[in-house]
């Protein structure tokens, strides 16, 4: 956790300092700086809840899912314990981060966080779980059908560089729609993390009500996510129990 | 020298049976360039013209140390699984040992690296031998001193491959973030130039621009740059050298 935490501290007081030199524009009414940090607080959920993924992957790996089907808990169980960890994990390591970014913007932004800010950034809570859920699903999906040797970790980077990429946490909606084909600009509308960048930027730090639209389209689009992962990690477990292999 | 080949041409083998990576690693550099670069090269054009080919060179430096820590880790692999013991039983020296892992970390490196600078020189309009030539020089220095680095810190895996790892991805953090690979030096803010100046990466990045002409007032004196370079090449390389001779010999296998 120190480490991810020190990549994330680094992105946000090096690299969103400097960026925030170099783009002098406002994007409605946010230096990029103050545009920068929330969406770092999801990268951080991103990273914390697809280490999901990687301890399916070395449970499956290194035989210790033969040791976990030994326990008296039924397999969905374990599935939903799995997918749940990530959730937690996602929300403590970003609200670790959310606290940090306070402090950040208090001190370097150019404005003071509204208190309501803080209480939106609470309700917010159970969603960003929820968004935790939907991406240690599909870690869990990855690690699931890596088969062979280190192809979980092709999966995990194509995922990680593909979500973060395309998404509105480094560049405001309109620029993307404005130079990159219309499909592009849909697929960063509408993945998750610039959904709950978006939510985090207008109101956990702008202090604006929750904008319900965006809410309702973040838990539909990570809610699938949660799903596909816990099906495909079910299924593996559970013809691990048949067959004794995957 | 003809065992030292041989042992890094077993090495080269294994790595080129990993097309996968290859194959990833060239897609996500065109996704990172075509995203990323374009659309940040929108938002800072009026600080940094031409943002997206600095941009491109300090993605490549980037994959230059990736490929160098993967030689730190390839040999730490090498040791807590048990087969460093059987290199070291082979009849090749400490040095020729050291010598093969680094070919292999510089066909690691060239074979990620030499597509993606060739496809950016094409694209920019700027394609020509003697650029690419230097460039793929500049960075190859690089690439050997970050092995050399990553080595050299690889008797701390001897310990624990934990502290190996999370020590590794915080060294990376500091090194990238503190460098000039995304940012050119003059935007940094005063209190960040004195880290900046002490990660290769800032060094390397600014070389391989020079060389393919970047506008220089954004860059590090190239000379300077250059003498950095080639000398933590040679000084880590020696480290290096003397940390396999010495603490190898205890490394327990995990």
């Amino acid at each position: 956790m120190a480490v991810l935490i020190s990549l994330s501290l680094s992105d946000m007081l090096v690299v969103g300092l400097v960026y925030g030199r170099l783009i002098p524009t406002k994007f409605a009414g946010l230096t990029y700086f103050q545009f920068l940090v929330p969406g770092i607080v999801v990268v951080g959920l991103f990273s914390a809840a697809t280490d999901t993924g990687r301890r399916i992957w070395l449970a499956l790996r290194e035989g210790v899912v033969q040791y976990y089907l030994t326990l008296p808990i039924r397999t969905g169980g374990l599935v939903g314990a799995y997918i749940i960890s990530g959730g937690l994990g996602g929300i403590v390591y970003s609200g670790a981060l959310l606290a940090i970014a306070y402090l950040a913007l208090s001190f370097l932004g150019p404005t003071a966080i509204p208190v309501q800010g803080i209480l939106y950034a609470l309700v917010l809570i159970p969603f960003l779980f929820v968004l935790a859920t939907g991406i240690a699903g599909l870690a869990a999906f990855f690690a699931s059908i890596s088969r062979r040797g280190e192809m979980y970790w092709v999966y995990a980077q194509a995922l990680q560089v593909s979500m973060v990429t395309i998404s509105t946490v480094f560049y405001p909606a309109q620029t993307i729609a404005q130079y990159l084909p219309a499909p592009v600009a849909t697929i960063a509308e509408y993945n998750p993390l610039s959904l709950a960048a978006g939510v985090l930027r207008n109101s956990a730090f702008g202090g604006n009500p929750l904008d319900t639209g965006a809410l309702t389209n973040l838990l539909s689009t990570s809610l699938p996510l949660a799903i596909l992962g816990a099906l495909a990690y079910w299924t593996i477990l559970r013809t691990i129990r048949l067959k004794g292999k995957p | 020298m003809n065992r030292v080949l041989t042992l890094a041409a077993y090495n080269v083998r294994i790595l080129l049976s990993e097309r996968t990576w290859f194959f990833l690693a060239w897609a996500l550099f065109g996704l990172q360039i075509a995203v990323y670069g374009s659309l940040m090269s929108k938002l800072v054009s009026t600080a940094v013209p031409n943002y997206l080919f600095f941009y491109a060179i300090g993605l490549m430096v980037i994959t230059v140390f990736d490929s160098g820590a993967d030689v730190g880790r390839h040999f730490v692999e090498h040791a807590h699984e048990g087969e460093l013991p059987y290199f070291l039983s082979l009849p090749v020296s400490r040095g020729g040992f050291l010598a093969a892992q680094a070919i292999y970390g510089v066909a690691n490196t060239m074979i990620k690296v030499l597509p993606p600078l060739i496809g950016v020189l094409w694209f920019v309009g700027d394609l020509t031998v003697q650029g690419a030539v230097f460039a793929l020089i500049s960075m190859f220095l690089l690439g050997l001193g970050i092995t050399g680095i990553m080595v050299s810190m690889s008797f701390i895996a001897f310990k624990s491959v934990d502290i190996y790892s999370a020590f590794l991805a915080g060294l990376s953090a500091l090194i990238v973030r503190f460098s000039t690979v995304f940012y050119p030096l003059i935007f940094m803010p005063s209190f960040y130039t004195p880290v900046s100046v002490f990660s290769p990466l800032t060094y390397g990045a600014d070389l391989t621009r020079w060389v393919l002409g970047f506008d220089p007032k954004f860059l590090l004196n190239p000379i300077l740059a250059a003498a950095v370079v080639t000398g933590v090449a040679v000084g880590t390389l020696s480290l290096s050298a003397r940390i396999v001779d010495k603490v190898i010999e205890g490394v327990k296998a995990a």
